[in-house]
């Protein structure tokens, strides 16, 4: 009898679940649908943001500041990298995406295939810096020797001009980034001239600059590449020479900004279609006096 | 109290329970057809050979290069450096908690055992990531702290509650006899251990080393964290303590941005087919050495 009635108990409680998950499932209102967040009304608006950990950072201070003056609107936002964010704005589950590279042409067929029209708003500048361990004595580095590393054409420390440290150790991120999409772009491929050439195997792919910068920081070894927003005083930074020649430079704003910085870029925000309602505020508020305020503080470059 | 039958309650329940039994092994084939139907299309662009013995993962180069082969012993060396530090202590503690300790510490023991099973992976991700691995690069002289030993290391922590568990459910169910006999006929207790109990026990331990295998060779966030996701060959045992990539953190690490319907798409999806059908392949010898212990006792 027990037995029995156990079974009927787990059966039934089954059953419940999945008929409450099939009524919330049928409840959900047409994801994708342009304006959907913005449109209508400006109260109960969810705005979800999601894409570059470049961006992340910022992202999350804009969200902070924005909440702090508009409480009714809410804001969430989360990494997982360039390539990330717009496919969820595509499949309709993002209404921003953060983004540290321009959209694809693949990626832009498949959105006008899914009905959704990103379109790209510009909402920093940022400059790739490349980091070593504190104790690494190189100061600067060529933008040839650069790319040579980072393909795995030259793999000794002796052979860049620091002795002793043996075999150096690549940190890259992994192909979901933004950052390592730009970083190919400009450093590995020498600024597209040769698209055969690619990151080494040997490269270390990490999920976050976070974490590239924590290894670079435990590792006398290693070189790797961050955002400009990630340094502090656990790495240094190699100060590069551009592919032309001339001075070192280092990767600060306003290198960036007047493009003497030969790793610079800039960092979007993709909508689908013009936004309007919340997500236009926001978006407005971003590319304005306190949203570029915040853009500086973080260490990024702010709109001019 | 009820008395007598109602056959159409009954009728109904049966019905359910059986169809609760079809569903699971439908989830199985579903799976199976989903994982074949995404990565047939890559069967079409590579050979079979150009895929499982491909020296070069880079499908972001130009042409893309899709070999296998650098994931595939990414993921044995992590598996089989876990084995190697999970069998043996595994073992040993099943052993003791079977036979050897008394009842006191045996209730204590099992069950902080099976609380180790209770961890989140990405807990041990994090340890490993942020505490272990740095400390044992700079104890061994490692160039870099994240190395295909430590993913073994805490895979090990993963499959080791697996094959006590089921090692030790394996040494249980050898018959007093035996052991009684042995003793009788003058054995020392570790003598018995050795020669009778183990042996008798053989096939449910090795089933229980083949799930944890199964366990380890599936565990994505553990060793995404910590292996260093470097997409080289492992060479000798040198490729221990070096950076590894395996199949399931490519696929975890990559799927993200890889768009709809192409060649990089299908390539992760055979490997997802690839990872399934090996741990399917395992568990069903699991299964048929648990199954033949039990009929050779009949």
């Amino acid at each position: 009898m027990a037995g029995r009635r156990l079974i009927v108990v787990c059966l039934s409680a089954s059953l419940t679940a999945w008929l409450i998950v099939g009524l919330a499932g049928c409840s959900r209102p047409k994801a994708g649908a342009p304006g959907a967040v913005g449109g209508a009304s400006k109260a109960g608006a969810t705005i979800r943001q999601t894409g570059s950990t470049t961006l992340l950072p910022l992202a999350e201070k804009w969200r902070q500041a924005f909440d702090a003056q508009h409480p009714e609107v809410n804001i969430a936002v989360s990494g997982g990298g360039s390539g990330t964010g717009i496919k969820a704005l595509i499949a309709g589950t993002a209404e921003i995406a953060d983004s540290s590279r321009e959209i694809k042409p693949e990626e832009t067929q498949q959105a006008q295939a899914a009905g959704v029209k990103p379109l790209e708003h510009l909402v920093a500048y940022d400059g790739i810096a490349v980091i070593v361990h504190p104790s690494n004595p190189l100061k600067e580095i060529s933008f040839q020797t650069l790319s040579d590393i980072f393909t795995g054409k030259i793999r000794k420390w002796d052979a860049a001009g620091a002795k002793g440290l043996g075999e150096m150790q690549l940190v890259s991120r992994d192909s979901a980034s933004g950052t390592y999409e730009a970083f190919k772009d400009m450093v590995v491929t020498l600024d597209g001239k040769d698209k055969s050439r690619d990151y080494a195997a040997s490269s270390l792919k990490q999920s976050s600059n976070q974490a590239v910068l924590n290894l670079v920081a435990q590792t006398k070894s290693a070189i790797g590449y961050v955002g400009l927003g990630y340094l502090n005083s656990s790495v240094k930074v190699l100060a590069v020479v551009p592919l032309q020649g001339g001075a070192a430079v280092q990767p600060t704003a306003e290198k960036v900004l007047n493009h003497t910085y030969p790793i610079s870029r800039k960092l979007y925000c993709y909508t689908n279609g013009e936004p309007s309602g919340a997500l236009k505020d926001y978006l407005d508020w971003i590319k304005g006096p306190e949203g570029q305020d915040l853009v500086k503080k973080l260490g990024f470059v702010p709109l001019p | 109290m009820r008395r007598g039958r109602h056959p159409a309650w009954e009728f109904v329940i049966e019905w359910a329970i059986r169809m609760a039994g079809f569903l699971a092994i439908v989830f199985v084939l579903l799976i199976f057809a989903f994982l074949l139907r995404d990565s047939l299309p890559i069967f079409r662009l590579r050979s079979l050979g150009q895929l499982v013995v491909g020296r070069i993962w880079s499908p972001t180069a130009e042409p893309p290069q899709f070999g296998f082969l650098p994931l595939l012993l990414g993921s044995f060396y992590v598996t089989l450096g876990a084995l190697v530090i999970a069998v043996p202590l595994g073992l040993a503690c099943a052993i003791f908690i079977a036979e050897v300790a008394p009842a006191r510490i045996r209730e204590i023991l099992k069950p902080t055992v099976e609380l180790l099973s209770a961890v989140p992976s990405v807990v041990f991700g994090f340890i490993g990531l942020l505490l272990i691995g740095p400390w044992l690069a700079t104890r061994l002289h490692l160039p870099i702290g994240q190395f295909a030993a430590l993913g073994s290391l805490l895979l090990a922590f993963m499959a080791i509650p697996t094959i006590v568990s089921v090692s030790e459910d394996a040494l249980r169910a050898v018959p007093r006899v035996l052991r009684d006999n042995s003793l009788a006929l003058g054995a020392t207790q570790w003598q018995t251990i050795c020669r009778v109990t183990v042996p008798a026990a053989r096939s449910g331990i090795i089933a229980g080393v083949l799930l944890g295998f199964g366990r380890a060779i599936g565990e994505t966030m553990t060793v995404l964290m910590v292996t260093g996701n470097a997409a080289v060959i492992p060479r000798g045992l040198l490729g221990f303590l070096r950076p590894v990539r395996t199949m399931t953190a490519t696929i975890a690490a990559e799927m993200g941005e890889t768009a709809y319907h192409t060649p990089h798409y299908f390539a992760l999806f055979a490997i997802g087919l690839l990872l399934f059908l090996i741990t399917f392949l395992v568990t069903v010898a699991a299964d048929l050495v648990m199954r033949r212990s039990a009929w050779a006792r009949r």
